[in-house]
């Protein structure tokens, strides 16, 4: 009876210690969006007032009129879209290669191309820059997401490998000896199969991607070609900026991620704490 | 005959394996390989990136070690390393109320989450927001009649460096947890059943049971948590202190990326550095699996 009593009372302190925890989390995105529909009297008088304001959208019809976000959410969304496709077409192939493929020297290579992962954008940036500026390659998508195919690329190797190992040799065979190609094995085999894998991929580079800044900020200097992130980095290092605009931008930036997260966060937990036990 | 089948299948087999895995490595050359054999070849040199590319020996390692804010930019990044220790455990406290499964955990579990989702612009910005002299964080402190601790938060380099060390660890604790609760997964529910039959508490069954069975997890956490640290923090610094005042609250990372603007582009400098980073890179990994191993044997 006490020992129930006990485990109830511990729920509830565990529940209300994650609770704490959630709201730690979700304020300062609350903070971050009531600030966005105030004007800027309000949120200096009191940047935590709730109730009794007038809301205006003025900050957001700003950021789409004059800061032309949408047209820099298409940037970002071209450089995402192809990186992903990139590293699925290579991943895919080379992870088949990996996981069910025997062939000499493979336990090596997998082993330097997971070890390139350890190599930082920054050490690389300079002599990359150099070399893309060389074949007049600056300042276009491609760079950015040559860049994002090669860092990102072992991490995709890893899951998507860890992954295919576990369809079942068999099929692969009896595929093969229905005549299946090479391609009729990937196609048939080992992408509905390998599916968890392939979607977590995608959700998650789409997040890091969108999300990034430091290679498309040094790559990408140009104004029409900038990747939302840049553009509002650039924006918020003006110190004499006006918050309530500034939160406007960030708040429509996470849009695209928050949104992928929310319909798929089931994939992504679990391939999260998948990946940890690989 | 049949041998010859087997051989011409097996040789087959061999071009099929490595035709497959070839883009990836012709792209890893160019993308990974050949830029960081160039940054370790430029450190040697003055490169400007354009005409000056003479031979220069050591020099600017000299100069690094002697004459620039090198040493500042270690010290900066060992406090920030201070965050990891702090992400592991506040992540295994995390991991372990999770998996007490109560009402609403899965729920929790996506929030908890949530800030790796988000651009670290917009939380560096935040951060920069919460602490400026008459932010939300010094308007509570106020408000509780502290203002003596109510100062310039990033305007002094020791509160600075806190400032980050706390957004570094809150934008961590999410994905320590989801990593720890997945090692977690492995403990066979029966050893937590024993040891709450034997009276373990809470505390103990934390780090009599828990912390020992997912070794391998912590070790792999601290690894990651601790290179992320010292190279993917660029757009937190960026937003929050922009490395400043001077380069007092940069990173080795975030040194390199002022180089690249300065004025007569000092390219061989940089090269040097980023050769060092690199350095120190490969050295946490093998020390760190070293000392796990070395953990592990004397269990």
């Amino acid at each position: 009876m006490l020992a129930k009593i006990n485990q109830k009372a511990t729920n509830v302190v565990i529940f209300l210690a994650l609770l704490g925890l959630s709201i730690s989390n979700l304020y300062p995105m609350f903070y971050m969006f009531m600030n966005s529909v105030k004007s800027r009297t309000d949120y200096y008088v009191n940047p935590f007032s709730v109730w009794g304001l007038k809301l205006t959208w003025e900050n957001y019809a700003t950021m789409v009129s004059q800061f032309k976000i949408f047209d820099l959410f298409k940037n970002s969304f071209i450089i995402s879209f192809s990186s992903i496709v990139l590293l699925l077409c290579l991943g895919i192939v080379a992870s088949y290669a990996f996981a069910k493929l025997r062939f000499k020297g493979k336990d090596v290579i997998y082993l330097l191309v997971l070890a390139t992962m350890f190599i930082p954008v920054q050490a690389t940036i300079i002599p990359l820059y150099m070399m893309f500026s060389k074949i007049h390659l600056v300042n276009t998508y491609w760079a950015v997401i040559f860049i994002y195919v090669g860092m990102f690329i072992p991490e995709v190797i890893l899951l998507m490998t860890s992954g295919f190992r576990g369809i079942p040799d068999e099929l692969i065979e009896a595929a093969k000896l229905d005549g299946a190609g090479y391609f009729d094995v990937l196609r048939y085999v080992i992408v509905p199969m390998g599916r968890p894998a392939i979607i977590l991929c995608i959700i998650f580079y789409f997040i890091v991607t969108w999300n990034d800044l430091f290679s498309p900020m040094i790559l990408l200097q140009s104004m029409d070609k900038r990747t939302v992130m840049v553009a509002l980095a650039a924006l918020l290092s003006r110190y004499s900026g006006d918050p309530t605009f500034q939160f406007a931008g960030l708040v429509l930036a996470s849009i695209p991620a928050i949104l992928v997260y929310a319909i798929f966060q089931r994939y992504i937990i679990k391939g999260i704490s998948l990946g940890a036990t690989k | 005959m049949s041998t010859n089948v087997t051989v011409a299948n097996r040789r087959l087999k061999i071009s099929e394996g490595w035709l497959s895995i070839l883009p990836v490595i012709i792209i890893l050359l160019f993308i990974r390989f050949y830029p960081m054999v160039m940054a370790v070849y430029r450190s040697f040199t003055n490169w400007d990136g354009m005409f000056r590319n003479d031979w220069v020996g050591l020099k600017n390692y000299i100069q690094i070690f002697t004459d620039s804010p090198f040493w500042m930019l270690l010290r900066n990044s060992l406090v920030l390393l201070l965050s990891v220790p702090l992400q592991v455990m506040l992540g295994i406290l995390v991991a372990v109320l999770l998996y007490e499964e109560v009402r609403g955990w899965r729920f929790f579990r996506t929030i908890i989450y949530l800030p790796q989702i988000i651009a670290a612009i917009t939380i560096g910005y935040l951060f920069r927001v919460a602490f400026s002299l008459d932010g939300p964080v010094n308007s509570v402190l106020r408000f509780l009649r502290l203002d003596f601790i109510a100062i310039e938060w990033l305007g002094n380099t020791a509160t600075a460096l806190f400032v980050l060390v706390f957004c570094l660890t809150w934008f961590s604790i999410g994905w320590q947890a989801i990593v720890i609760l997945g090692g977690m997964a492995k403990i066979s529910p029966e050893v937590f059943e024993a040891a709450k039959m034997d009276g373990a508490n809470y505390w103990q069954r934390t780090f009599y049971v828990v912390i020992p069975m997912i070794s391998r997890t912590l070790e792999y956490c601290i690894i990651m948590s601790m290179v992320w640290t010292l190279t993917s923090i660029f757009a937190f610094i960026f937003t929050i202190t922009g490395g400043g005042p001077g380069y007092n609250t940069s990173t080795i990372d975030y040194m390199i990326y002022t180089k690249f603007y300065q004025v007569g582009r000092p390219y061989g400098f940089a090269s040097a550095l980023a050769v060092i980073l690199l350095t120190i890179i490969l050295a946490i990994t093998v020390v760190e699996m070293r000392v796990t191993n070395k953990a592990s044997e004397w269990e």
